[in-house]
């Protein structure tokens, strides 16, 4: 950073650095400036023009502050700072003016318009435009682009700030949207008409100041002053971004994305944001009880008394599934292990170190792929398992650094250096690492540790990361492994160690892994997918916008998520379930309500107890046990649909339908 | 009671001094399945109904509507139209009374139809 300058806006002197742009040092001084087109993480194109300044000494004319920096002011004549006046006649004119032109040809439509009540046309209209138009002539109209499923466009509201094109062409890193012609003629299009084909796509809905670009699913059905907003974290993928949960009544009308720059800037993905229609579908309702080979519904005390039976009879295995809160596979945990059985939450066959914070939740954090200058992703595709985490590796790109990779070779919309998918390369890789110069980052993905080999892959990575001086980034796939693992819901020897010999499992949440045929299930789910229908007693539990919990992201941070809403029907919170059977069973938990049962889960786990902190994290020694060879597979089989609640969502089963007919080959007559 | 309604009021059945007409220049045509009476005067020039009971306009069958209104010459009794199989008996306006027709849902049905905002799984 340069030396300090000095500048005056309006009147307030401030000291800021010489590469800010205007718009940013007068934010310092606590002006807020209009602006369309500027946005603080999309490269600056300056033309609303609607951020115009007036520089005092300058050219007679006022010079727009998103594309000036404060070094190219020149200071006044005695060596004076640089004045800028952000509300002089001048800049008012000058604004009446732009907002008078963007007026000219933007429709009437507020009162039909998604958009209306939050819409920045609308609000920078009421506070700088004028109230009359002296436009008589017809308006111009043009055909609304076709661009998917997510994005609804009407584009004859479009003012044409270009945010939507740089947004699709920087951070989602595909050229699939630009802009053809000048002047009146001027159109934002897709290319070749095509929808988009990028898993980031919904964030141009959100940067769109006018309603232009507005969310298909979302369309017609609620007025932004009539939502119930609760800030909570995500979990469908293991990045943990923090969300906005908008509901109205019991129901999650939309979900949109909330500042965190440790771990998702601004943006999410496509399945965060779209996947709020299948918290109203395929809900478990009402416990069930497998009665003669088919499930029938069943009250409360019934399930509870069955649970307790079942818990009863023999060895008990617990599952922690993808998407359970850390309380919930605690008291989990406290229940099964009371009972002399085994817990575990690798159900993906993970080779995840136990009680080794820096083997399965890494040493490095999000943020540090920003500094990085060398990347490795091990057995990992970002693109698919983190897209908003791949859009961050991107950017270092862009920044000057160079990603190799070990592992599927998939287009990560960014240059990379291939080194083979096969672990061998990786033990050839981890044996040359020298030092690299700047910092680096190694990323490693579920596909390298699932399998025989993971443990050995795990090790050759943290050689790797050791050789590099790297930092190590676990990328998980599962909101709710971290959390898991951190509450000690691990047995030696893994999934199958823990099945051994079961004769009742307990799953909490647990789709995707195939629950052996035998003894007996105690699905608790909110959600009648998989799980459910291998289920001999199924206890409906709330989803995770539905209960307070806590999640702990691929980082190793705990975040808090809070409660949009209620469960359906007679469905109950995780751990309340787990508690109630647990009293059924004659050896009731210690804690009769949340905070006493997080008090326990701080007590064993105590770095739980700081939400929204990244525990510095140790890596104790993993060995140098070398894997023999062999292709990783891809951790996430399909993007869209890798949870139960995204599987029951009918707007993301369109986007996997589609996403399937894109990469089926056309045919000849196509 | 009935000679009182047929004196003071004009929506029951005739006034009388629609009977009087009636019965100077009517020709009776014929009758509907509820019992109003059509008539027309000698030369065919006008043709009217007498209601049996309450004098409603919607109570009267679309053949019997188009004789009444000039529409075809030939009352149904002489000329009736084609029945399809699909048509159903004549109803008439049932808008204000008891009987209106609310939708599924509606607070206004005796047992609306259960509302859910979400969608349940069953099992199979």
């Amino acid at each position: 950073m340069a030396a300090l300058r000095k500048i005056i806006v309006d009147d307030v002197e401030v000291e800021v650095d010489p590469a800010m742009t205007l718009i940013q040092a007068c934010e310092v001084a606590g002006i807020e400036i209009p602006r369309f087109c500027y946005h603080e993480r999309l490269s600056i194109a300056g033309n609303c023009r609607m951020c115009l300044v007036e520089i005092v000494g300058g050219p007679p004319k006022p010079a727009a502050s998103c594309a000036m920096q404060v070094r190219d002011l020149r200071p006044g004549p005695n060596g004076a700072p640089p004045v800028v006046r952000t509300n002089s006649p001048m800049v008012r004119k000058a604004r009446e003016g732009v907002m008078e032109f963007l007026l000219i040809n933007h429709p009437l439509d507020c009162p039909i318009c998604d958009q209306g009540g939050e819409c920045d046309l609308q609000d920078q209209a009421m506070a700088y435009g004028v109230d009359f138009s002296r436009y008589r002539e017809p308006k111009r109209a043009n055909l609304d682009i076709d661009l998917g499923p997510l994005v609804e466009t009407h584009m004859t509201r479009c003012i044409h700030c270009t945010r939507c094109v740089r947004f699709i062409n920087e951070v989602a890193g595909v050229a699939q949207m630009g802009q053809t012609g000048r002047g009146e003629d001027e159109e934002i299009t897709s290319y070749l008409g095509a929808a988009l084909d990028t898993n980031l796509q919904g964030n141009i809905i959100d940067l769109c100041p006018v309603g232009a670009l507005v969310s298909k699913p979302y369309a017609f059905t609620a007025r932004p002053w009539e939502l119930t907003r609760t800030e909570t974290v995500d979990v469908m993928d293991g990045l943990g971004a923090a969300i906005r949960v908008d509901t109205k009544g019991r129901e999650v009308m939309r979900i949109l994305p909330r500042n965190h720059d440790g771990v998702n800037e601004e943006w999410i993905s496509d399945k965060t944001r779209f996947v709020w229609d299948g918290l109203r579908r395929q809900r478990l309702d009402r416990p069930y009880l497998r009665e003669g080979g088919r499930l029938r519904p069943a009250g409360w005390p019934e399930a509870l008394t069955a649970a307790a039976a079942a818990l009863g009879r023999g060895k008990v295995a617990g599952l922690v599934g993808d998407l359970a809160p850390v309380e919930a596979a605690f008291a989990l945990r406290l229940l099964v292990e009371g009972l002399g059985g085994a817990v575990e939450c690798r159900v993906d066959g993970t080779a995840l170190p136990a009680g080794n914070r820096g083997g399965y939740a890494g040493t490095a954090r999000i943020e540090d792929i920003d500094a990085a200058r060398t990347i490795w992703l091990v057995g990992t595709d970002p693109r698919e398992e983190a897209p908003v985490l791949n859009a961050r590796i991107r950017r270092a790109w862009t920044r000057g650094a160079a990603v190799h990779r070990v592992g599927p070779a998939t287009d990560l919309t960014y240059e990379v250096t291939d080194h083979g998918n096969d672990r061998a390369a990786l033990t050839r890789a981890a044996a040359a690492a020298a030092p690299a110069a700047g910092p680096a980052l190694v990323i490693l993905g579920q596909g390298a540790l699932r399998g025989p080999e993971g443990a050995a892959t795990l090790a050759q990575a943290v050689r790797l990361a050791g050789g590099l001086g790297a930092g190590l980034l676990v990328l998980h796939t599962a909101a709710a492994r971290v959390g898991a693992m951190d509450a000690g819901c691990t047995t030696e020897g893994g999934l199958a160690a823990a099945l051994e010999g079961a004769t009742t499992i307990w799953a909490l949440g647990v789709d995707e892994a195939d629950i052996p045929a035998g003894p007996f299930v105690i699905y608790q789910g909110s959600h009648g997918d998989r799980g459910a229908h291998r289920a001999d007693l199924i206890l409906p539990a709330a989803a995770w916008t539905e209960e307070p919990g806590l999640f702990v992201n691929t980082e190793g941070r705990p975040q808090l998520a809070f409660r949009a809403g209620f469960p359906p029907g007679e469905a109950r919170e995780n751990w309340a379930i787990i508690r109630a059977v647990s009293g059924e069973a004659g050896r009731a938990l210690p804690f009769d309500n949340l905070a006493a049962l997080r008090r326990r889960l701080v007590g064993a786990v105590p770095h739980l107890g700081q939400p929204g902190t990244v525990p510095a994290n140790t890596l104790a020694p993993l060995g140098a046990a070398e894997p023999a060879g062999g292709p990783m597979a891809a951790a996430v089989a399909d993007f869209w649909l890798t949870n139960p609640i995204a599987r029951a969502s009918a707007v993301l089963a369109e986007m996997s339908a589609r996403a399937a007919r894109r990469s089926r080959p056309a045919l000849a007559a196509e | 009671m009935q000679f009182l309604l047929r004196l003071l009021t004009w929506w029951n059945s005739q006034t009388l001094g629609t009977q009087l007409f009636t019965w100077r220049h009517g020709v009776r045509v014929g009758e509907d399945g509820q019992g109003n009476v059509f008539y027309r005067t000698r030369d065919g020039s006008r043709r009217w109904v007498i209601f049996n009971g309450e004098a409603e306009a919607s109570r009267i069958s679309p053949e019997w509507h188009g004789w009444l209104h000039h529409t075809w010459d030939r009352p149904p009794t002489e000329a009736p139209l084609p029945r399809r199989p699909w048509e159903q008996p004549h109803v008439e306006n049932l808008t204000g009374t008891a009987a209106a027709y609310a939708p599924p849902g509606s607070i206004r049905r005796a047992t609306p139809a259960p509302r859910s905002d979400y969608e349940a799984w069953r099992p199979e």
